[in-house]
């Protein structure tokens, strides 16, 4: 009796907390839509950052730690979702016979909707023209450019170190997989885990199992600690909004207004192109499982956090919410977050359109193609860099057009702490949409299965 | 009693007076029986180190005040003459004991010092001005720091001074370059913006102060600084001169008002260099 009454004694504690966290957790998620950011966070933030803009330093340096947090599952999960994803495309693809299968329909995806998002936003900038400054806009990004764009060079002490041609190349090889998973080198740690899961998929199932259940467990407590780091969401951004608010060049805003406007217009429009597809490529009964469509969340997750990667967990949840093939959801998510960003491919060909106008150079059909082309390719080329560092990649593209580097960087950067939350939301809700597409529901996989393997 | 005051008569006279010494250097008793220093300048208006002011209408700049204030250390007044045709015209002047210094933020370099001897009050950066498109193209992927070597072999088509420091600088440093002489720095800034040339080149202040004047220009031209490749700002005096002054003059500057850099320059002459209401074009 005394034993029974210690035990209850000691678990009532125990469920208040619980009971705490839940009431906490639910009160934090409802923070996470919509209404709550436009009524709540954005006024709240700005406000912050009007009062106090003297504590903008320490509320950037809040916010970057937070989002330090956030990231912390980031390296693990790539990891994981990476070795999980290349070997289910491979044993997909070998056990099913039927000739449209998922890793083609996948491709097949990416490549159309890659194609047909980089053609929007090549319209988008030719009809928004950013770049194309008043006077007062060329003189405000002149006075911002003042002695930091300027070349220091050294006469008498040049590096004489050989430019390594294939630097780039050895940049992307894995090294140690551990080694550069615990150096935050995302890009080493996609092609690492790349050539784990093909090695995973050539081994008979009984010897690959053990391993792949050790990263399946990486994979699920990662995916977890992230899913409840994302509650702090709201105040990550309401430091950011706060912080960037006072320290940005009103002036610099005003400038590249035209820039800003067409990345936020080019991100808006994925998101309608997101919910579109969500409507047209999923049953009445399918939507019935859900409570509102998931695409609203993801954008406004990635719009909130600046991650791409954060919208991961929702993404995959959505996709099982609806009885979608888990399997096929985290591939075509995976994919797409981390390889295929579209917000990415979206923003440099603005950035390079606005380079252009920057400079006054005629956009005939044939440099229209090469902006096409070049931002498609940095785009990806950007694959595993996360915010302000993808910037630099739009480096290639300048150069191949016979651009001025330096000035268009000092600019883009300048407004990047505003541009990296649309393009972040636009990777993720397009990602969304690819998911949406590629995956099928469970019940048909099975069906398709029973069919190809009638004897199983 | 008219003794007393015959004395204090003669204490006052005393004190008003004062006693009076002689310079026993003879170049300074010169000087001093003359009243004033006599100063050659460029016939040039280079502000803010020296132009005619239309206000107080008597010359002004930085290379002004340093000369008057050294002038006051001796006591005498300076006095300017404009009527040399070049740098170099100067210079032949200073060394024909013209003058007793010669000032203009004049570059330092041997072909001078045949003439007169210098003493370096200002260190600035040699720089370029340059259209960022060219540069652009010359230098593709190359780092910053693998720079230098392709610059300086390149065929860019350069403007400065004609008869000016940075003519000769320019024959050293850019072999391969097509350099083209202009009547003065107005000329040159006009012939880059108009693409005559691709680059213009002079000192670090110089090259700046048209960017702070204009910052929209900043887009389409960049300032190249060479860190390493100092233009040495000199006075010069004359032979004659020289082993009497020296001493003076290196104490003054390096004392009174030190080796100046083009960065203190351009953060101590603000008002020059970064006007609060720049002109947009």
């Amino acid at each position: 009796m005394n034993i029974k009454s210690e035990m209850v004694n000691t678990k009532k504690p125990l469920m208040n907390f619980d009971i705490k966290y839940n009431t906490v957790r639910k009160a934090l998620k409802k923070l996470r839509s919509l209404r709550s950011f436009l009524l709540y966070i954005l006024p709240a933030s700005l406000i912050l950052g009007f009062i106090f803009p003297q504590a903008s330093g320490s509320l950037n340096s809040f916010g970057g730690s937070l989002i330090q947090l956030i990231s912390f599952p980031a390296i693990p999960l790539v990891l994981a979702a990476v070795v999980l994803s290349t070997h289910s495309i491979l044993t997909i693809s070998k056990s099913k016979k039927s000739q449209f299968n998922f890793p083609r329909r996948l491709v097949i995806t990416i490549f159309t909707l890659v194609l047909f998002v980089s053609m929007f936003a090549l319209l988008l900038a030719l009809y928004q023209k950013p770049g194309v400054l008043t006077p007062e806009g060329k003189l405000s990004i002149g006075r911002y450019m003042l002695d930091v764009a300027d070349i220091n060079l050294s006469l008498f002490s040049i590096d004489k170190g050989i430019i390594d041609s294939f630097q780039w190349f050895r940049d992307i090889l894995p090294s140690n997989i551990i080694g550069d998973a615990s150096d935050a080198e995302t890009l080493k740690v996609i092609t690492g885990s790349c050539l784990l899961g093909w090695g995973l998929s050539l081994l008979s199932t009984e010897k690959a199992q053990p391993l792949l259940l050790l990263v399946r467990s990486i994979y699920e407590v990662s995916l977890k600690v992230l899913d409840e780091l994302l509650l702090i969401a709201p105040l990550v951004v309401i430091c950011l909004i706060a912080g960037s608010f006072a320290t940005i060049s009103s002036e610099m805003i005003v400038a590249l207004l035209n820039l800003t406007i067409c990345m936020l217009l080019g991100s808006v429009a994925a998101l309608g192109l997101s919910r579109l597809i969500f409507k047209r490529f999923t049953t009445s009964s399918e939507r019935k499982k859900l409570t509102d469509n998931p695409a609203d969340s993801v954008f406004l997750l990635g719009l909130s956090t600046g991650s791409s990667l954060a919208c991961y967990p929702t993404i995959i949840r959505s996709m099982d919410g609806m009885g979608r093939d888990t399997n096929q959801s985290e591939v075509a998510a995976s994919l797409s977050l981390l390889v295929s960003s579209m917000g990415n491919i979206i923003y440099n060909i603005i950035a390079i359109t606005f380079a252009l106008n920057l400079f006054q150079v005629t956009l005939t059909p044939y440099k229209l193609l090469e902006v096409l082309v070049l931002g498609i390719v940095t785009g990806i080329s950007a694959a595993g860099l996360t915010g302000v560092s993808m910037v630099p990649t739009i480096a290639i593209a300048l150069t191949a057009l016979a651009l001025p580097v330096p000035p268009v960087l000092v600019l883009l950067l300048a407004v990047d702490p505003i541009l990296t939350l649309p393009r972040a939301a636009t990777t993720a809700v397009l990602s969304m949409a690819i998911c949406t597409i590629c995956s099928e529901p469970k019940e048909a996989r099975d069906l398709q299965m029973n069919l190809d393997n009638p004897n199983s | 009693m008219a003794s007393v005051n015959f004395l204090i008569c003669i204490i006052c006279i005393g004190l008003y007076v004062g006693p009076s010494y002689g310079a026993e250097i003879e170049y300074f008793q010169n000087v001093l029986d003359r009243g004033y220093l006599k100063i050659g300048i460029p016939p040039y208006e280079t502000p803010p180190y020296y132009y005619f002011d239309n206000k107080s209408n008597q010359m002004e700049g930085i290379d002004i005040d340093i000369v008057r204030n050294f002038a006051n250390e001796l006591g005498v007044k300076a006095v300017f003459d404009r009527d040399s045709k070049t740098y170099n015209g100067l210079l032949k002047r200073t060394g024909a004991d013209e003058f007793d210094i010669s000032i203009g933020k004049l570059s330092t370099f041997y072909k001078r010092m045949e003439d007169a001897h210098p003493h370096e009050y200002m260190k600035f950066r040699h720089a370029l001005l340059a259209n960022r498109k060219v540069i652009s193209k010359l230098q593709g992927q190359t780092p910053n720091e693998k720079f230098a070597p392709i610059l300086l072999d390149s065929r860019l088509k350069i403007g400065f001074i004609e008869d000016s420091s940075y003519g000769q600088f320019a024959k050293e440093l850019f072999p391969n370059a097509t350099k083209l002489g202009l009547k003065d720095w107005p000329s040159c800034k006009k012939a880059l913006l108009e693409k005559k040339v691709d680059a213009i080149y002079r000192d670090a202040t110089e090259v700046k102060k048209i960017v702070y004047e204009e910052p929209n220009l900043s887009l389409d031209f960049v300032p190249i600084l060479f860190d390493d490749k100092i233009d040495h700002i000199s006075m010069y005096v004359s032979s004659k001169v020289n082993p009497d002054i020296s001493s003076m003059l290196e104490f003054f500057i390096t004392k009174e008002i030190g080796v100046k850099t083009d960065k203190q320059i351009m953060e101590e002459y603000t008002e020059f260099f970064q006007p609060s209401k720049p002109a947009v074009s």
